[in-house]
């Protein structure tokens, strides 16, 4: 006498579990291992916690890792605030939105690698359009992305044109779930535009603003191929980040060090996101 | 409100939407149109001499074709990767909702590690390497499944606990089999969902540059986004052909989007109303 | 011989104990009610019986044939769902052919049966719309066929009518016992209303916190409730109950009277109390008194009874129908 089986059986698990296993969980496992190897084509050696040592050591590497904070930092916080904005406008009753809302959102959808490409023609030195146009109005528009100092935030602007769209969307959705009441209530109560946004749009509009931030610095922690097409890092290593580091690195055959640059990735996510994500919730039980 | 004023800034928001969001693509288009020397002075003007068609072809026929290929690898990459992860990620999703367990832990922190986590890549190409899957499209497909479940599983899991249990009974009853009740009564009803996870997944994995960079180099298995990328360092100066190929790159997901804009928008919000 | 035969059924999610021990047996073609407050395990109890749910303990025999751990599919069973579970994608055709097309039947054997079907349950006309384009009646009816179809030895209902309004309620109930009289079918149905168990059932299950209070025929639990819990239940408006002094003073644990065997006077009675409320029904009267030494007691008297509020009445038990508990409490 058996019992009746369960009609959800577990193998349906099965072939995701199997796949995610193996090319994912695997991988990232064996980094913690390969991260503290000399791991070229040929032989993998055993050397500690040298690669990581290394890492901390060459100014280009520590580059890569302060640029891949301010990249992720930036283009969040530009596509919080930003998206907030333009949704509150675009939520607004405002004449042509629908079509607004669409025009931005389709860069989202765009290919990464088209739009670096179109925008480092945009932003040639001297022949392009942002710069000519910037010079019919007497302004000597900078080498965007041949300056050293300024072409991550350059490659950062064209992130942050590329996102914004979602992230209004993101926010035009969080919106749409507030209770028209509380705007009612709260204009009652003799509430002005400001204190309205403040008030009550800023603090209702909570689990939109957790999602873009957690997306959108979880992207831009990850972000390789917009700098990639852009700079390929540089001038120099000027625009770096972990991700191209790591690509480098696995280019020229230091597979161990391209790991630990990996691990180290891991580790400034889990860093920044933890936290994040938990002091979030513990702002929920609060309200 | 005052309706004016109203006009006036939707106004002024439409001039400064089109100026930095349209201009671009509009520049794409026109140089794309242009001959080699008109483009390559990179300005914002009409072309002296329409050539789409011959930038079309040119574009088409270099390198032997090679976009051809491209296009071909990409769209069975795409189709192979986005079937198989509807799936399984649906099959997934309804397990770990229909059947409460102490494994459910275990998947929603695999989910978690998925979303977040960036790939070990060069530990991925030694799994690769030793599967043998290394350079061939059945790994990116695969690779892509994996990269792709979580926000799979997510997506499915929510929809399917909108789907009465009764269901499932009904057929239990009627003698469906477990497989049966899954692919004659809930797949059936989960397909808005589905169309949003094969929509936005189709994206993602059709402009998806790195994966392809890392997993899958070498020309015969060549990608349309790795295309582009080669074209730039190729026709450094040929601008008119490689605009042409960004258009051409860019029109697949404008298709896609004019159809199921609802759908896209509803995949990539999901979750900003209950967080 | 579709007995259906529950021998000391015991369940348990977790730590909770649902059934405590249910033996009971439902006869070849009687229509059994399973009746009880909501959470009383009603549910559970019908579930087990279907095999969509494990039992703890104890066994379930279907027609002689041991089942306690076959397969639903395999008990000769079918079952009607309060939200009728009907699958949203396919049309009522083959919604009531579904399990005979998974049994891979030839086509032209489901067309025939689902027809004959549609045609007893007046669906012919419907046969090709989805259950989104139909009443709730029809959906009754839709699910009811799709039960019809399997050829069940057993059917089961879980408040089949809790969804529909007032009138359609009782013209189904109608519907039913109309098709259990042509099926001839052995048929278990779960309610919480006791005026469902009551028009309906051939016999009553009373269950309360997974125990059987009592089972028997409908006028059997009328008139000699078993407890003071199936007294309570039974009959609409409830028996007035009462315990402690009150109680005592005619020597029981608990004691019952109906409202409707209730004698009001004028002048002299058992009883003196206040008239509190009164409610009109038409043919009935149901008057709501406050009594010295008992509290509240409810009459039920002729619709032309003239009565006012307020004014001051003597109440008195009919003869023999008195009821007089020695265990229990109420409820
Ligand atoms: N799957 C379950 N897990 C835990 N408790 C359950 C489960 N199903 C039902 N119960 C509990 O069992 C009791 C009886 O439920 P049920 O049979 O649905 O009652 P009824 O149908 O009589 O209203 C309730 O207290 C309910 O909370
Ligand atoms: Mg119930």
């Amino acid at each position: 006498m058996s019992r009746t089986k369960s009609p959800y059986p577990y193998w349906f698990i099965l072939p995701a579990a199997v796949i995610f296993t193996v090319l994912f969980l695997v991988p990232t496992l064996a980094s913690f291992w390969f991260s503290l190897t000399r791991w070229d084509l040929f032989s993998v050696e055993f050397i500690g916690i040298e690669n990581y040592r290394q890492f901390f050591r060459e100014p280009f590497l520590i580059q890569g890792l302060f640029n891949t904070v301010i990249y992720a930092v930036t283009t969040s916080a530009a596509k919080t605030v930003l998206g907030l904005l333009l949704a509150v406008l675009l939520t607004s009753g405002l004449w042509g939105q629908g079509f607004l809302r669409t025009v931005m959102f389709f860069p989202v959808l765009v290919s990464t690698i088209g739009v670096g490409i179109t925008f480092t023609v945009l932003m040639h030195p001297t022949r392009g359009i942002i710069n000519v146009a910037l010079a019919a109005i007497g302004i000597h528009g900078p080498g965007w992305l041949t300056d050293p100092t300024l072409a991550l935030y350059s490659v950062v602007l064209v992130d942050v044109w590329k996102g914004i769209g979602l992230a209004t969307v993101i926010y035009i959705a969080g919106l749409a779930s507030i209770s028209p009441e509380y705007y009612e209530a709260a204009r009652i109560d003799g509430a002005t535009r400001t204190q309205l946004f403040f008030r009550v749009t800023v603090p209702l509009v909570k689990p939109a603003t957790v999602t873009v931030v957690t997306l959108s610095l979880i992207g831009g922690l990850r972000s390789f191929d917009l700098i990639w097409a852009m700079t390929r890092g540089g001038p120099g290593f000027s625009s770096d980040v972990l991700a191209s580091v790591i690509y480098k690195q696995y280019q020229a055959g230091f597979y161990g060090l391209s790991t630990a640059g990996n691990v180290i990735l891991f580790a400034l996510i889990a860093v920044i996101i933890l936290p994040l994500t938990l002091w979030f919730n513990r702002k929920e039980v609060e309200l | 409100m005052n309706s004016r004023r109203q006009l006036f800034t939707g106004l002024a928001a439409l001039a400064a939407t089109i100026v930095i969001f349209v201009l671009p693509f509009l520049f794409i288009f026109l140089t794309a149109a242009k001959t080699k020397q008109d483009a390559s002075l990179l300005t914002f003007t009409l072309p002296q001499q329409w050539q789409l068609w011959q930038n079309f072809m040119d574009v088409v026929s270099a390198r032997d074709y090679m976009l051809l290929l491209a296009y071909f690898n990409s769209t069975v990459i795409t189709v192979a990767a986005v079937a198989l992860l509807v799936l399984f990620g649906a099959m997934v999703g309804y397990v770990l909702q229909r059947r409460p367990s102490r494994w459910n832990t275990l998947i929603f922190a695999c989910v978690m590690i998925g979303l977040m986590v960036p790939p070990a890549v060069v530990p991925t190409i030694w799994v690769l390497q030793w599967l043998d899957l290394f350079k061939t499209r059945t790994g990116m497909v695969l690779i892509q499944i994996a990269y792709g479940l979580a926000f799979a599983v997510l997506l499915f899991r929510s929809f399917i606990a909108t789907i009465p249990r009764d269901l499932d009974e009904a057929a239990i009853i009627d003698g469906a089999k477990p497989w049966q009740i899954f692919f004659r009564v809930i797949l059936p009803l989960l397909k808005p969902v589905t169309v949003t996870v094969i929509v936005v997944q189709s994206i993602a994995i059709f402009n998806d540059f790195t994966n392809p960079l890392y997993y899958l180099p070498g020309r015969e298995n060549v990608t349309v986004q790795l295309t582009l990328y080669n074209f730039q360092s190729q026709f450094g100066t040929e601008f008119n052909l490689l605009f042409m190929n960004i258009l051409l790159v860019t029109i697949p997901p404008l298709i896609v989007f004019i159809f199921f804009n609802r759908q896209i928008v509803a995949g990539m919000t999901a979750g900003a109303v209950k967080g | 011989m579709a007995r259906v035969v529950l021998e000391n059924i015991c369940k348990s999610f977790g730590s909770v104990d649902i059934m405590k021990g249910i033996s009971l047996t439902v006869e070849d073609g009687e229509f059994c009610v399973f009746v009880g407050p909501s959470g009383c395990g009603k549910s559970t109890l019908l579930r087990m019986i279907s095999g969509l749910e494990t039992v703890s303990s104890g066994r379930i025999l279907i027609d002689g044939e041991d089942v306690t751990y076959a397969e639903p599919s395999r008990r000769g069973i079918a079952m009607v769902f309060q939200s009728y579970a009907l699958y949203p994608h396919l049309t009522v055709r083959e919604n009531i052919g579904f399990g005979l097309s998974l049994a891979r039947r030839p086509k032209a054997e489901i067309e025939e049966r689902v027809g004959k079907i549609a045609e007893t349950l007046q669906l012919s006309h419907l046969l090709d719309r989805k259950p989104k384009a139909l009443s709730g009646g029809q959906r009754q009816r839709v699910a009811i066929g799709r039960a019809i179809i399997r050829d069940p030895k057993v059917f089961l209902f879980d408040e089949p009518l809790s969804n529909l309004d007032a009138a359609l309620r009782s013209q189904m109930r109608v519907e039913l016992t109309d098709l259990h009289a042509k099926l001839k079918a052995t048929m278990i149905y779960v309610t919480h209303d006791q005026v469902e168990a009551m028009t309906m059932a051939d016999k009553i299950v009373v269950l309360n916190g997974g125990r059987i209070e009592q089972v028997g025929a409908p006028m059997t639990l009328y008139n000699e409730p078993a407890s003071p819990f199936v007294a309570g239940f039974i009959g609409s408006p409830k028996m007035n109950l009462y315990d402690g002094d009150a109680a005592a003073r005619e020597g029981c644990m608990v004691y019952g009277i109906r409202p409707e065997h209730i004698s009001l006077s004028a002048t002299d009675g058992k009883w003196r109390g206040t008239v509190r409320h009164i409610e009109r029904l038409g043919a009935d009267l149901i008057a709501h008194l406050t009594v010295d030494g008992l509290g509240d007691l409810v009459a039920r008297c002729p619709g032309d009874t003239p009565m006012v509020i307020g004014e001051t009445l003597f109440a008195s038990p009919v003869a023999g129908k008195e009821h007089k508990f020695e265990r229990g409490a109420i409820g």
